[in-house]
């Protein structure tokens, strides 16, 4: 078992898929507010800086900070707030994207098995209808898809694994982009204007791996996100339309190297890339590799 | 240690962008030739509120027809689109795409075009009109 994980630490250290990956701001990493309910010390502040590489030729700067408290024993709660920088042959598009609110309820360990539920909120700080030189830009470009969301989610931690499931609902929709790829001189991207997002369903699983020293934890995780229907904008005659191929599979592979800097601070280093992907992504969740450093300090 | 968690914050207070090969000035700007001939015009009436004063011009260049926005200008909107409208409402239209300093909007081929009798200036993200020009055929 362990020859199998480190050779999928080598995989995912250095895969660079042409393919969809994760947003930043979405249901890959809603997994990391399961990750509380050993700590012992009560509030936790990460802050961190993402870099990943999208369709075409856009490129990612996402950095975000997280606040988590520890109510009770059981329950905790987290907030986290996202940036998000794009760059590509339409320019640079940098704003806030997300605010997220999670709450975790942790339930008593029995037989090494422990059970966890998740309840969230997304908030969107955009409509996803930035501008530049008033050329409207494609939802790659955005900070943020302009939904309010909600996240529901369970997690089993049983030993050295941990498998969660999680649902991301659109509850009320704010994209308001206008984006037509007819006026903006490129088919890298599919047309979003008024567009209308489905939901997505998760599940994961990880493994870690702690050295003896208990300095470092690697933790490689694979991803399966299903988007449970086709998307949809307005097409230029004001008629709406499911854009074909939007839904379906995507399954990501995540590794995590965490060094444990002394017991109240870490510092993780995370790789991700797509392994399979939708056909179509008009949502601009493109990424085809993300590298994360995360500094966690606890307190 | 407390001074690197201020940098990250600082990204968060900053919201920018910067033109690119497809957003820079003039890109994708199209004219109209002087051989073109006009069939419509209609001078711009604005909604409540809102200041508009110019007019609209289709011509026929090459069998592809264009809308000219003329000695031009409104109010500023947030969201601002040009429409080639059957009503004078923007609910059966053609979106000709943002309001840009550009004057020229092409018409996209197979579109009927004597079935439209208004060009609109319209407010998408607001769902609000801003002026209607009724064209007149030449």
């Amino acid at each position: 078992m362990r020859k199998l994980l480190y050779i999928m630490l080598v995989v995912f250290g250095t895969t660079n898929a042409n393919a969809q990956g994760c947003s930043d701001a979405g249901i890959c990493s809603i997994g990391h507010a399961f990750d509380t309910s050993k700590k012992t010390l009560k509030n936790n502040i990460e802050v961190a800086a993402i870099f990943g590489k999208g369709e075409a030729d856009v490129a990612y700067f996402s950095p975000f900070v997280s606040y988590t408290r520890k109510i009770t024993e059981k329950l905790s709660l987290s907030s986290k707030i996202v940036f998000s920088s794009a760059s590509g042959s339409f320019g640079t598009s940098a704003s806030f994207g997300d605010a997220f609110l999670i709450g975790n309820y942790t339930f008593k360990e029995k037989k090494n098995k422990q059970w966890s539920t998740l309840f969230g909120w997304k908030f969107p700080f955009t409509s996803s209808n930035k501008k530049i030189n008033g050329y409207s830009l494609p939802l790659d470009y955005q900070a943020s898809l302009g939904t309010f969301d909600l996240f529901l989610g369970t997690n089993l931690k049983y030993r050295k694994w941990n498998f969660n499931t999680a649902v991301q609902i659109p509850v009320f929709n704010n994209n308001k982009n206008s984006y037509f790829k007819e006026f903006s001189g490129t088919d890298d991207f599919p047309s979003t204007n008024l567009f209308q997002r489905k939901s997505d369903a998760l599940v994961s699983a990880s493994y870690s791996i702690v050295t003896k020293n208990e300095k470092f934890t690697f933790k490689p995780n694979v991803i399966f996100i299903y988007h449970l229907g086709e998307d949809s904008y307005e097409t230029i005659i004001g008629k709406r339309e499911n854009i074909i191929g939007s839904d379906g599979l995507t399954i990501n592979g995540n590794l995590i190297t965490a060094y444990n800097i002394n017991k109240k601070n870490t510092l993780e280093l995370a790789m991700a890339t797509p392994f399979v992907v939708r056909t179509v992504r008009p949502d601009g969740l493109t990424r085809s590799f993300v590298a994360s450093i995360i500094y966690k300090m606890a307190f | 240690m407390n001074k690197l968690l201020i940098l990250p914050f600082l990204f968060l207070l900053c919201s920018c962008e910067e033109q690119g090969v497809l957003t820079k000035d003039g890109y994708n700007v199209t004219t109209v030739a002087q051989n073109a001939s006009l069939k419509y015009h209609g001078a711009f009436v604005s909604t409540s509120g809102v200041s508009v004063t110019g007019e609209a011009k289709i011509y026929l260049e090459n069998n592809q027809y264009k809308v000219q926005l003329e000695d031009f200008s409104i109010s500023k909107g947030p969201d601002l689109k040009v429409f080639l409208s059957k009503t004078a409402a923007p609910t059966d239209f053609v979106s000709l795409g943002n309001l840009t300093s550009a004057t020229v909007y092409i018409i996209p081929k197979g579109i009927d075009i004597a079935m439209y009798s208004h060009v609109l200036i319209h407010c998408q993200q607001y769902n609000h009109l801003f002026a209607i020009s009724k064209l007149i055929q030449n």
